[in-house]
């Protein structure tokens, strides 16, 4: 019978104490000695959150990749994607080595950028996002200090747009994408090939902002229509 | 608590030195406002310096350096000089990694250290 104390409990073995395992069922009350297949989606959400909590607590260096296993086996995920499926870094011969490609772990979130005042807000849910996914201290700061820049860059140039956080990982790596998207005036190519030349400093600094952003990230990338508007996608990486 | 157009950062007088503790968001009327104040009240009360404490500041970005740098570069026309304590290890790091340059002013661990290096004692 695969009840969720089973399974999980398999998971976590070689990670987790006994004890403690115990002590996390115990919090689940009830749905820890529930079979798997009769559990709601509710329920099951309920279960990842208290696991994730509990897993980040007691085991913070194997954390993504246990709380990777639990979505799974409570089937909040698909299965890995099958080998030769195209990678976000190919480079990495993530596929090649039969790696998942990277999955989602947590809502992906859009924060509105509609003014100054949601700058310091968008800075602090990039930040809250990179320290649950148990990026290091200082790659949160990075994550929180390019999110600034980037809205920043919305507030100043195209008055308003949107900046979403998108938590995934793999099994060698923990990813958080940022993509900060706005319909303003868009940027020439001319123009963009002088900010990341260096040669180009607006009165504002956008030309700075955005040279900042790209050395601060692992990798970036950006999309901008004269008339139509800008989208900068980028990448933080974190070790698991 | 003040809506937010009307706040204003409190500029502190100790001893030949003004000192200002960034605690709330800078905005461009707010670090304007700042700039110009310190400048009078350099000017006005004749200090030696200016401490700008960003102990509390978590995340520096570029705009935020440039307006650090601005009212460095204003205070030194003047005649003062302009320090700036707290600056968090991460910080610190994320700055050089963003290559930005804050050459303006400059830096010290600790208000005790940056009035140590404004007036030191004889």
């Amino acid at each position: 019978m695969r009840t969720v104390e089973s399974e999980i409990g398999s998971i976590l073995a070689g990670s987790i104490s006994e004890i403690t395992q115990r002590s996390i069922f115990r919090r689940l009350g009830g749905m820890a000695r529930a079979q798997l297949q009769h559990l709601s989606t509710q329920d099951r959400h309920a279960i990842q959150a208290e696991l994730e909590s509990s897993v980040r607590l007691f085991a913070p260096a194997k954390s993504a990749q246990l709380i990777a296993s639990c979505a799974r086996a409570l089937a909040l995920l698909g299965a890995p994607a099958a080998a030769g499926a195209p990678a976000a870094h190919g480079d990495r011969g993530a596929a090649a080595a039969g790696m998942a490609a990277p999955i989602a772990i947590g809502k992906d979130q859009c924060l509105a950028i509609d003014g100054e005042k949601d700058i310091a807000s968008a800075r602090l849910e990039a930040w809250s996002e990179a320290v649950r996914l148990g990026l290091s201290k200082l790659t949160s700061v990075k994550v929180a200090t390019a999110v600034s820049e980037l809205a920043r860059n919305i507030v100043f140039y195209a008055g308003k747009g949107t900046i979403e956080l998108r938590p995934r990982q793999d099994l060698r790596e923990t990813r958080l994408e940022i993509v900060a998207a706005d319909e303003g005036a868009g940027i020439e190519p001319e123009k963009l090939d002088a900010i990341f030349a260096g040669t180009f400093r607006s009165e504002r600094g956008m030309g700075k902002g955005l040279v900042a952003v790209q050395k601060l990230v692992d990798e970036f990338q950006i999309d901008s229509r004269p008339g139509r508007g800008t989208r900068v996608s980028c990448v933080f990486r974190g070790a698991r | 608590m003040k809506p937010r157009d009307e706040q204003e950062l409190p500029i502190i007088r100790i001893r030949d030195c003004l000192l200002v503790s960034i605690q709330i968001e800078l905005h461009d009327r707010l670090a304007l406002e700042l700039q110009t104040a310190l400048a009078e009240r350099v000017r006005s009360q004749g200090v030696r310096g200016v401490i700008l404490d960003v102990t509390w500041v978590e995340v520096i970005d570029s705009y935020i350096t440039r307006i650090l740098n601005d009212i460095g570069k204003s205070v030194r026309f003047m005649g003062a000089d302009c320090y700036i304590v707290g600056i968090r290890p991460a910080v610190a790091m994320t700055l050089v990694e963003m290559g930005v340059e804050l050459d303006a002013v400059s830096t010290a661990l600790s208000l005790d250290a940056a009035l140590e290096k404004l007036e030191p004692r004889r």
